[in-house]
């Protein structure tokens, strides 16, 4: 499980417990990273977990941080809400090391984070985390009428996609107006 | 709560949709242009679209394509003009669409599955004066049936109504009332006729066999003596004939009938093949030319095969 330290972006995270020995072969000591959200709450994590992220994974291998650089420099990623990380987090500790199951049962429920989780997953490119979120959209619809689905799924009907369509060429005209004026004016 | 799906990257959007089922995706594709496009371009494979016309209402099946492991991916829907019906999982359920017809609904299925013509188009029960607006409704499909429900001189019109605009058809009724009706039949450029009717069986004579244009014929019953069909083999193995567009012809004689296969092949050269999935002997005819034919004989059975 992930130690988490509140409001501290910088602050040195509780030490890791040490893995009880084995007799026969010492195991190689586990490296831990520390990444933070929007809320600098910073979580303490196993390269192991973190391995599911090809982004975070690809991070590590490029820097090549030593325990204590790792501490002092969490990765930050402040486009991504805190408790949506820490539901991150926690599905990777939980799947740390093992082969992910074709359903997930461990998967957040609340509907409302879905959305922002299926971002911040695909932001930090966990494949099967997505695979199983994307699942759970559309299970939201599961049995649904189209009028349900419309207000579920928030989709505009076609007269909002249309003026949505012409308010945004309209601004794309304003725009490249104003772009042009500017361009004259530096001539002069 | 809800989530504005529409805004996800495209890619957990198109995995999103490969997560639903072919009842949700219809559902789905009537939301707006916008997912209807979605629908078309995530690409999911059905079988060909089967449709069955009865004169108020159609009946269609949609089905996943290769549902082998039995997910049951199905939706079947009653297709009225402005709505259709279907049974979802405790009542029957309607969807709406106002300004569409029938014409739009079949229009709709097509583009969301990227079909290009219905697979497959059942006539069960109208009424002559409907037949042109199924040729309207249906200008092209895969493989047309009209059923046995209708009388011989309704089945007759239908055909001939309707005939063009598939490449296979399968008839229940023989809608042959003399030899210029045969011939009228067996000189159609289709890729298939399958033609049942155990009460009346169609009159063939070599003649019939000779001018046959239709690539896959089955017959059943059918009426021809053996002499004839001798005769048609013979001239067959002479190669008289360096274009016979043919490749199946599949006669199953009234009841009753025994084809003694020594009589068919009588002054044929042939060698038997041996079928080791079914426990039947095939007899294989080979031509000067190198040309190859198989021919199955069985009880009141005649097949001819080119190889």
């Amino acid at each position: 499980m992930s130690s988490t330290e509140q409001g501290t972006s910088s602050a040195a995270p509780a030490e890791p417990t040490t893995a009880p020995e084995s007799a026969a072969a010492p195991e190689v000591p586990e490296s831990f990273y520390y990444v933070h959200g929007k809320d600098k709450v910073v979580h303490k994590v196993s390269a192991g977990a973190l391995q599911h992220s090809a982004l975070i994974h690809g991070m590590i291998s490029n820097l090549g941080y030593t325990e204590e650089q790792a501490k002092a420099n969490p990765f930050p990623f402040e486009n991504i809400d805190g408790d949506i990380l820490q539901m991150v987090v926690d599905w990777c500790n939980q799947h740390k090391g093992k082969p992910t199951p074709p359903e997930d049962t461990n998967l957040p429920k609340q509907k409302e984070k879905l959305f922002d989780l299926v971002l911040a997953v695909n932001y930090l490119e966990i494949k099967e985390l997505l695979t199983y979120c994307c699942k759970q959209v559309a299970m939201m619809v599961k049995g649904k009428s189209p009028e349900e689905i419309r207000e579920i799924w928030m989709i505009p009907t076609d007269a909002e996609d249309e003026a949505a369509e012409k308010e945004a060429k309209k601004r794309a005209g304003k725009e490249a107006a104003g772009e042009t004026a500017a361009a004259a004016g530096d001539a002069k | 709560m809800p989530i504005r799906l529409l805004s996800l990257p495209g890619k957990d959007l198109q995995y999103a949709l490969d997560c639903m089922d072919i009842r949700d995706l219809v559902a789905f594709s009537l939301c707006s242009e916008r997912t209807k496009n979605l629908v078309k371009s995530s690409n999911r494979k059905i079988e060909p679209i089967a449709a069955y016309v009865y004169e108020d209402y159609i009946y269609f099946d949609l089905k996943t394509e290769n549902d082998y492991d039995s997910t049951n991916d199905y939706i079947s829907l009653y297709v009225f003009d402005s709505y259709f019906e279907f049974s979802g999982s405790l009542e029957i359920e309607e969807w709406r669409k106002e300004e569409f017809t029938q014409n739009d609904w079949i229009a709709h299925f097509l583009n969301i599955f990227n079909d290009p013509m219905i697979g497959y188009l059942g006539i069960l029960n109208t009424s002559l004066s409907y037949l042109d607006t199924i040729k309207q409704l249906f200008p092209k499909c895969s493989r047309l049936a009209i059923s046995d429900m209708f009388s011989r001189a309704f089945a007759k019109i239908a055909f001939w109504k309707l005939y063009s605009i598939a490449e296979k058809v399968e008839i229940y009724k023989n809608i042959c009332d003399d030899k210029n009706d045969t011939s009228k039949l067996l000189t159609l450029s289709l890729k298939s006729l399958y033609l049942v009717d155990f009460v009346n069986p169609l009159k063939l004579n070599l003649d019939d066999l000779l001018i046959l244009n239709i690539t896959d014929v089955t017959i059943h019953f059918a009426n021809i003596s053996v002499k004839e069909l001798n005769r048609f083999l013979k001239l067959w193995m002479q190669g008289n004939r360096t274009f016979y567009r043919p490749e199946v012809i599949s006669l199953c004689l009234e009841n009753g009938t025994q084809l003694n296969y020594e009589e068919v092949l009588k002054g044929i050269k042939y060698e038997n093949v041996k079928n080791y999935y079914r426990d039947f002997t095939l007899f294989r005819l080979k031509r000067r030319d190198g040309k190859e034919l198989n021919v199955f004989i069985a009880d009141n059975e005649f097949t001819f095969r080119v190889v």
